[in-house]
């Protein structure tokens, strides 16, 4: 994809990728254990203090030694009108030399009282109600929706006032109103997450048990909803608060002592004694925050982690000396991710090199760092603190130092991305025709018309029938296979020397795969161009690919040409996937070889072969020295102890002739 | 293609699935023809795969089975029973003899619950405890699915990788000792070297207890490799059901030559996958008459497009919806 292009969409991939990145850090780096969760902070934890002492406050209120909050100082002479907070009154006094410290203290447990009892009498109402509708769906949802909305729309003051006039001031009135009123907020949130839970298959798969509704709501969906619902309750219970300062404002107060209260007694006075409202509508302002800030630390402390909160981009360490000639050279590689949890070493030493027309595949499991590999190429990681050493040089241009505008330019009109899903690689919004031409505009002074010839002749390329009306339309009207041809088009717009292409077919069916691997292979070919084919299925490697290197722990282990690779595996890893891969030609329910054990960690790699722990050859030697790269014809590989023919049947594709519980007894075991 | 003709049956049958209809209502004149007429059999202690694209049903054959999609019409019978005309309480007694493990591990265990009780929820859901089943039979099921060890129950399911999520799915199902097993892409989700493992102890499985299975997946290398017989579905149609080594060494079906053309780095001794197939599947708002097939199929004749082709032995065991099939 051409530079503009080639950055959004690698920066789309990189939003994605920043929960995938970390999905392969928990996948290798702390599979067996769970990743800590984020920090909770000073700030919750103070706020969480402030909840604390409120609650000790309304508690034991009696008991403090305070004077009585309705004491009257003019009478008592203990506190003056209005007098000033001090030593006597650490809140001052009102206009009839109530002692403020007192009164606040005393509006501690109606707040709390309220707040309280409002968000578990409405928090478990409107809990059951949206689990009951979002899970039940049906004729209950559409009347509970529609209840919902009516009362969100209601105007709540006029229901208080009626409800005041007819059952007077009390706490219980309020509670129960505000009980009332709160349900549907609720109930409209529990429904919305029930909604998107029920979509997921481990409700399927209790129903598929023969898991009763009941047992459905309670046991599977309630227990998901609590985290998010408990979140929502502590600003609920804010909202609360707040509620009351409001009536209370308005002189629409309970009949007792409360926070709402002393704020609108005071604002008579407000220009000439301030702090007899400030003081209480400080300690109001303070509960508020504290408890919304409780409710967004738990919200967060459960919610998905990125990989890093800033972006930053660094290289170290020389570039090696220049060879000049190929279309792509990368020379001990090696790509660093600066993660909470450590520093995660996704691409270690790897190198190797294209020319024109060479196609090379990048084969490896989840967590293997091929994708990283292609990023490190290009600069890509979206939100990430990452630092890459060694030399990438396309077209004789260093890659790793070169400035931002021009890094643009060589993005734009020597490389060209494919990108794993065209479904979500296409702006939806715009037509084809402006996505292809823009590429060719923003590198190339050429006209519109021209610009516009060349994409004819482009979708011709990627054979797409009737073009000239494809070219009007907007993404969603073509299918997924035209939709990659269109991104192959992006990608040739500006006839680049090297073709990056992640998992191209990944997200396609197996003759649309076909269709599409055969034209990307066929125009690499005819233009000469270099290109990286990175995935995960070594069927299309063999199928289409001339050159394969295996990545592992974020190195490469071994490369060579698709014939000596797959005929005669040296490295024990390569040997292994290759037998694991159920293919044709062998026997119906023949026994796989599988490899026992996780993927290595990129955090902390250990000192040896990355391999060595899951390999039944290993030794010693192999757990503590890196193997040296070993050059063979066609090919190199890295290990110690390389598969060596006939004697080497443990590994090797053997398994159609060996009896299978041979190999299960070696190769089954715990995990 | 059709779907239409009960040729392929068995007597000894464990399911059987016959005439499955399938629609979802679009809007007031459109329907999705999801599955359109689907007639098949699963013998004892077999595997039946099923292969298809996308769009093709073979998911909603699965659901369907299991009730999870209620059928527009056709019989699904399990041991001679017809589930789809069971009451809410029958039905729930019958899925305890029919499990179905789907394709994402991760998502379909519930994050908050422990393993040990996930496996025994399976038990629980029938009113029954622990002390119903024969001593340590949790224990057996977990190490049976090479989950051993004490503290292993005690975890929760985003402590595991998705192979050992898959293999704790797989324990949950067994827990009520089902007769079938209907897998849907049970190891697509996985890395190869993990999709062996899941593989090979679904076979262990198999064998220790007696499972028949249903195992649908797009993937032909992993079809090959688990079933005894094969059945290749197409936009809601059947094309071609036939034993596992008979389909895939004389396919007859213009479709699955397609589709096993279509196999990457194949040895099969076919044309290339261009030549016997073109264009794109239609919608299935508005499927073709006659054979679904004919508007991507290089032998297409007028006849295709006005009488719809039956299930034909063409060998024996292997039926042929196709009114050209290839010898």
């Amino acid at each position: 994809m051409a530079p503009v292009d080639a950055t959004a969409v690698l920066n789309d991939v990189g939003e994605r990728a920043a929960v995938s990145p970390s999905a392969d850090i928990a996948s290798t780096g702390a599979s067996q254990s769970t990743p800590p969760p984020r920090a909770l902070g000073v700030t919750f934890w103070l706020a969480a203090g402030w909840i604390a002492v409120l609650l000790f406050v309304a508690v034991f209120a009696d008991l403090l030694p305070v004077r009585d909050p309705d004491a009257l100082g003019i009478r008592t002479r203990e506190v003056e009108k209005f007098e000033r907070p001090g030593w006597n009154a650490p809140f001052g006094g009102d206009g009839v030399g109530h002692d403020q410290f007192a009164r606040v203290i005393a509006g501690t447990r109606p707040a709390l009282i309220i707040g309280i009892s409002v968000t578990l009498i409405g928090g478990l109402i409107g809990m059951a109600v949206g689990l009951a509708s979002g899970y039940l769906r049906g004729k209950l949802d559409a009347v509970s929706a529609l209840l919902i909305d009516m009362a969100l729309a209601f105007p709540g003051l006029v229901l208080v006032i009626a409800v005041r006039a007819a059952f007077g001031n009390s706490i219980y009135v309020f509670v129960a109103l505000f009980s009332v009123a709160s349900v549907p907020a609720y109930a409209r949130i529990v429904r919305g997450a029930t909604l998107s839970l029920s979509e997921r298959a481990f409700v399927d798969v209790a129903q598929a048990m023969g898991a009763s509704k009941l047992r459905i709501l309670w046991r599977e969906l309630a227990p998901n909803i609590a985290v998010p619902a408990l979140a929502f309750a502590f600003i609920g219970f804010a909202l609360v608060i707040v509620a009351e300062g409001g009536l209370a404002f308005v002189g629409l107060s309970l009949d007792q002592i409360t926070w709402g209260q002393l704020i609108a007694d005071g604002t008579g006075e407000i220009n000439e004694h301030p702090h007899v409202s400030l003081i209480p509508a400080t300690v109001m302002f303070l509960t508020i925050l504290s408890f919304n800030l409780v409710g967004d630390g738990i919200r967060s402390h459960f919610a998905p982690r990125e990989v890093a909160t800033r972006r930053r981009f660094r290289t170290e360490g020389p570039p090696s000396p220049s060879s000049g000639g190929s279309t792509l050279r990368v020379d001990q590689l090696r790509t660093t991710l600066h993660t909470q949890s450590g520093d995660v070493r996704v691409v270690d030493d790897v190198s190797f090199e294209l020319d024109a027309g060479d196609c090379l595949a990048i084969v490896g499991e989840s967590g293997s760092g091929k994708t990283m590999m292609l990023r490190s190429i290009v600069g890509a990681f979206a939100l990430a603190d990452v630092t890459r050493s060694g030399t990438v040089e396309v077209e004789g241009t260093d890659m790793l130092r070169i400035a931002p505008d021009e890094l643009r330019s060589v993005l734009g009109s020597h490389i060209g991305m494919v990108p794993q899903n065209p479904l979500t690689a296409l702006n939806p919004v715009r037509r084809i025709e402006t996505q292809i031409i823009e590429p060719m505009r923003a590198h190339r002074s050429i006209s519109k018309s021209q610009a516009r010839a060349e994409a004819l002749e482009l979708m011709q390329h990627v054979g797409i029938p009737d073009p000239e009306r494809r070219l009007r339309d907007y993404p969603h009207q073509l299918s997924g296979g035209m939709r990659q041809r269109i991104t192959i088009a992006i990608a040739l717009a500006n006839q680049p020397k090297l073709l990056l292409a992640d998992e191209p077919t990944t997200a396609l069916d197996v003759t649309v795969q076909d269709q599409i691997l055969r034209l990307l292979l066929g125009l690499q070919r005819d233009l000469e161009m270099a290109m990286i084919l990175v995935t995960h299925d070594l069927a299309v490697v063999r199928g289409f690919a001339d050159r394969v290197a295996i990545a592992y722990g974020g190195q490469l282990v071994e490369s060579g040409t698709i014939e000596r690779i797959f005929n005669d595996p040296k490295h024990r890893y390569t040997a292994a996937l290759l037998s694991s891969v159920p293919d044709l030609e062998l026997e119906p329910h023949s026994r796989l070889v599988t490899i026992e054990g996780q993927p290595p960690p990129l955090i902390d790699p250990s000192p040896g072969c990355r391999f060595a722990p899951r390999c039944p050859a290993a030794t010693d030697l192999c757990h503590t020295t890196e193997p040296e790269r070993t050059d063979d014809e066609d090919r190199w590989f890295r290990c110690h102890f390389p598969v060596t023919g006939d004697a080497e049947i443990e590994t090797a594709g053997s398994r159609s002739t060996r009896p299978a519980d041979a190999i299960r007894a070696e190769t089954q075991g715990v995990n | 293609m059709a779907g239409t003709g009960r040729a392929a049956l068995h007597d000894d049958a464990v399911l059987r699935v016959v005439d499955l209809v399938v629609e979802y209502p679009l809007d007031r004149k459109n329907v999705v023809h999801a599955v359109s007429g689907v007639t098949f059999d699963i013998q004892k202690g077999t595997t039946l795969g099923i292969v298809g694209e996308s769009g093709c049903g073979k998911t909603t054959v699965g659901r369907a089975i299991m009730q999870l999609e209620r059928p527009t019409s056709g019989s699904v019978e399990l041991d001679g029973a017809d589930v789809t005309q069971m009451t809410r309480r029958e039905l729930r007694a019958a899925r305890r003899s029919m499990q179905m493990i789907f394709q994402d591990p991760v998502s379909s265990l519930n994050p908050s619950r422990r393993v040990k009780d996930l496996v025994r929820e399976g038990l629980e859901v029938w009113g029954l405890s622990e002390a119903d089943m024969p001593p340590g039979r949790i224990d057996d099921l977990m190490a049976s699915v090479g989950l051993g060890g004490p503290a292993v129950g005690e975890r929760r399911p985003h402590e595991f990788s998705g192979g050992q999520c898959q293999r704790i799915r797989i324990a949950r199902a067994l827990v009520t000792d089902p007769e079938v097993l209907i897998l849907d892409e049970p190891a697509s989700a996985l890395d190869v070297s993990v999709q062996a493992q899941i593989l090979n102890l679904l076979e262990d499985l198999k064998e220790e207890f007696g499972l028949t299975m249903l195992f649908i997946s797009h993937d032909l290398a992993v079809v090959r490799n688990v079933s005894d017989r094969v059945m290749v579905m197409y936009l809601g149609k059947v094309c071609e059901i036939a034993p596992n080594s008979s389909l895939f060494d004389q396919p007859t079906h213009p479709y699955t030559r397609a589709l096993l053309a279509s196999i990457p780095g194949h040895q099969l001794d076919l044309p290339p996958a261009a030549e016997l197939i073109s264009g794109e599947i239609p919608s299935p708002i508005d499927p073709p008459s006659g054979c679904r097939f004919r508007t991507r199929c290089p032998h297409a004749t007028e006849r295709c497009a006005a009488e719809e082709p039956t299930l034909v032995e063409t060998s024996p065991g292997h039926f042929t919806a196709c009114h050209y099939p290839h010898h």
